[in-house]
């Protein structure tokens, strides 16, 4: 192969990549798509003890459940968008302390007193929320993964 | 089980979106067909052409007086790890200990052998002592020291094999891995065990060949366009410190041990592994082992037959090439092409890690002003804290999926450069190169697919 068509295969290759780099990234999805998104991922969040007049759309609420030292129904995934507000309630049947990494938010539970953690999601990647009374009694302290996907 | 659990890890990354999964799985396959066609023809790679750096400034950089602040300084490193593990606080995350020796040292170190060279050798602690015993003993003495014993051929890299497979375990299988008080006692047993190696086998040749993360990071460190030679820093071509790595007894191992350790920490959170260790635990549990013992046994079973399945892989991969003729053993094959498992090595730890490194390792500087946890602040750092957003998701991908796109590029560019100057037919050497692409091509996407899985 002369050198000049190994540049030319060279230039090829790397336009493919490019080109197909640009086709398959998803357009930039602060528009319709993400709104699209939102609106469907909130069907449970009618227990509105604490009702926020303003603030339309209402976050998302996911509530968890610790009995017996374990998350009923296993440590769920909490997905979203950067920039959107995480409301998370957690119950325990027993006194509990839930630490969320990265975050680091630290929120206390009793038994009649469910944790609450209200915040807007500002960091991106996988962080975990752990309870502290699980790790000190050697069981798995996973409780929840927070995945927040850029916006 | 894995360093998540232990929360050294605050922030972890998110699995790479499906898009990025399928281009950079096609971006290897298009890498792979261009590069056969456009590769030189002539092997390039197999020598050096090192050259001191202009100046004098070789020589000071790796002057007696620098060797021996790097030295001093890894004595010291060393001691704060020993010192802070027995004495500070065994809560992993606000002691110095665990953070240093997983992070700063095991990550952080080879991201500056792959950009400075050999820098661990000035550094080595291990090396540092064993130097300066001898000095001191012939000053005693007044006499020379008695030579030390040959370094059998057959050991090898076996001593680093051990060390560096005992290091994963400590990580990945120990559930108390990551105890201050644990890693100051595992640091001075394998302290202890190097000195009785030199004092053997000499300081050099252990270093060489034995000592774990001497080896360890030398294979690194040949990435690196700089190599030190005769106590000159010098420039050598690119890739070809990789090209000179003399195989021994135990390098394809080695590689084994470093490729399938990362491959099972990113497995072991991921559906595959979550979905059988629960059986391989009850397992354990019903011989009678307690439920830790159980978890860690799985978890050892599981890190074992990674290894061996990355070995296996790559040996099948060498017993096609030797298929196609040119009278070479598939051992022989093995050894001639296990420099281009190194890029691939740092692909896999740099996907894997780099994030890693980017948070936990600004951990340090708070760490070392309270080592001991206690409220201290020797240097006036001690309340800075992990700045989790220097990077976002996007850029985190992009950067995952460029190291191991760019492993992959270099692992052929190396395995062709040495199946050129192996096979004297050229048409053999194309033929064998089939082989070891397919192999790149089986690792690479295991390092996608590592990737794309949804890890915790």
């Amino acid at each position: 192969m002369s050198s000049a068509a190994k540049a030319g295969l060279l230039i090829g290759a790397i336009a493919i990549a490019v080109v197909a780099f640009l086709v398959a990234r998803p357009a930039d999805d602060d528009g319709d798509r993400r709104a699209a998104q939102i609106t469907p991922s909130e069907p449970q969040d009618q227990g509105s003890d604490q009702a926020e007049p303003s603030a339309p759309p209402p976050p998302a609420t996911t509530r968890i459940r610790i009995r017996d030292g374990a998350v009923v129904g296993g440590a769920p995934d909490i997905k979203v968008d950067k920039g959107e507000t995480v409301r998370i309630v957690i119950s325990a049947d027993a006194a509990d302390e839930l630490h969320l990494h990265g975050y680091d938010i630290t929120r206390e539970a009793e038994a009649d007193r469910p944790a609450r953690f209200r915040f807007e999601a500002d960091l991106e990647g996988a962080f975990e929320i752990e309870s502290h009374t699980a790790e000190d009694a050697g069981k798995d302290p996973l409780v929840a993964r927070l995945l927040v996907g850029p916006s | 089980m894995s360093l998540i659990a232990h929360g050294l890890v605050g922030r972890s990354d998110l699995p790479i979106p499906e898009w990025l999964f399928g281009w950079g799985a096609a971006m290897v396959l298009v890498v792979s067909f261009v590069a056969l066609a456009l590769l030189w023809p002539q092997p390039k790679l197999q020598r050096e052409h090192w050259r001191a750096l202009p100046g004098g400034l070789g020589r000071a950089l790796a002057s007696r007086a620098v060797e021996l602040i790097c030295g001093a300084l890894g004595v010291f490193l060393l001691g704060m790890v020993i010192w802070s593990g027995l004495r500070g606080t065994q809560s992993p995350t606000a002691n110095f200990a665990p953070t240093f020796i997983y992070v700063i040292f095991w990550l952080g170190l080879v991201a500056v052998s792959v950009l400075f060279g050999d820098v661990f050798r000035a550094f080595n602690p291990w090396r540092a002592v064993g130097w300066a015993c001898a000095w001191l003993a012939r000053t005693v003495s007044r006499a020379e020291l008695p030579k030390p014993l040959d370094y059998p051929r057959q050991l090898g890299n076996w001593p680093a094999v051990a060390g560096i497979f005992a290091f994963a375990v400590m990580e990945l299988v120990v559930s108390d891995g990551d105890e201050p008080h644990n890693l100051a006692v595992a640091t001075m047993v394998y302290s202890a065990a190097t000195f009785i190696a030199m004092a053997l086998y000499g300081v050099e040749a252990w270093i060489e060949r034995g000592e774990a993360f001497s080896v360890y990071f030398n294979l690194f460190s040949r990435l690196s366009p700089f190599e030190t030679r005769d106590h000159v820093v010098g420039l050598r071509r690119p890739l070809s410190g990789l090209a000179a790595l003399k195989p021994v007894a135990g390098t394809v191992a080695l590689l084994a041990v470093v490729i399938g350790s990362v491959t099972f920490d990113g497995a072991a959170e991921g559906p595959l592994w979550t979905g059988i260790a629960p059986d391989i635990v009850n397992f354990f549990d019903d011989l009678g082992l307690s439920t830790q013992r159980a978890f860690e046994v799985t978890f050892l079973v599981g890190l074992t037959a990674t290894i061996l399945l990355i070995h296996g892989f790559y040996r099948l991969g060498t017993i096609g090439a030797r298929s196609v003729g040119g009278g070479f053993s598939a051992l022989q094959l093995a050894r001639a092409f296990v420099h281009t498992l190194v890029p691939i090595a740092l692909a896999y730890v740099a996907a894997h890690y780099f994030t890693l490194l980017l948070f936990q390792g600004q951990a340090f500087w708070a760490l070392i002003s309270d080592p001991l946890g206690n409220g201290s602040d020797l240097f006036g750092t001690a309340d800075r804290q992990v700045d989790y957003a220097v990077i976002g998701a996007n850029a985190t991908w992009y950067w995952q999926v460029g190291f191991v796109v760019g492993g992959h590029v270099l692992a052929l560019t190396l395995a062709h450069d040495r199946a050129l100057a192996l096979y004297e037919d050229t048409k053999l050497a194309v033929r064998s190169q089939y082989w070891m692409l397919a192999v790149m091509v089986g690792f690479t996407s295991l390092a996608l697919w590592l990737l794309s899985q949804a890890n915790g």
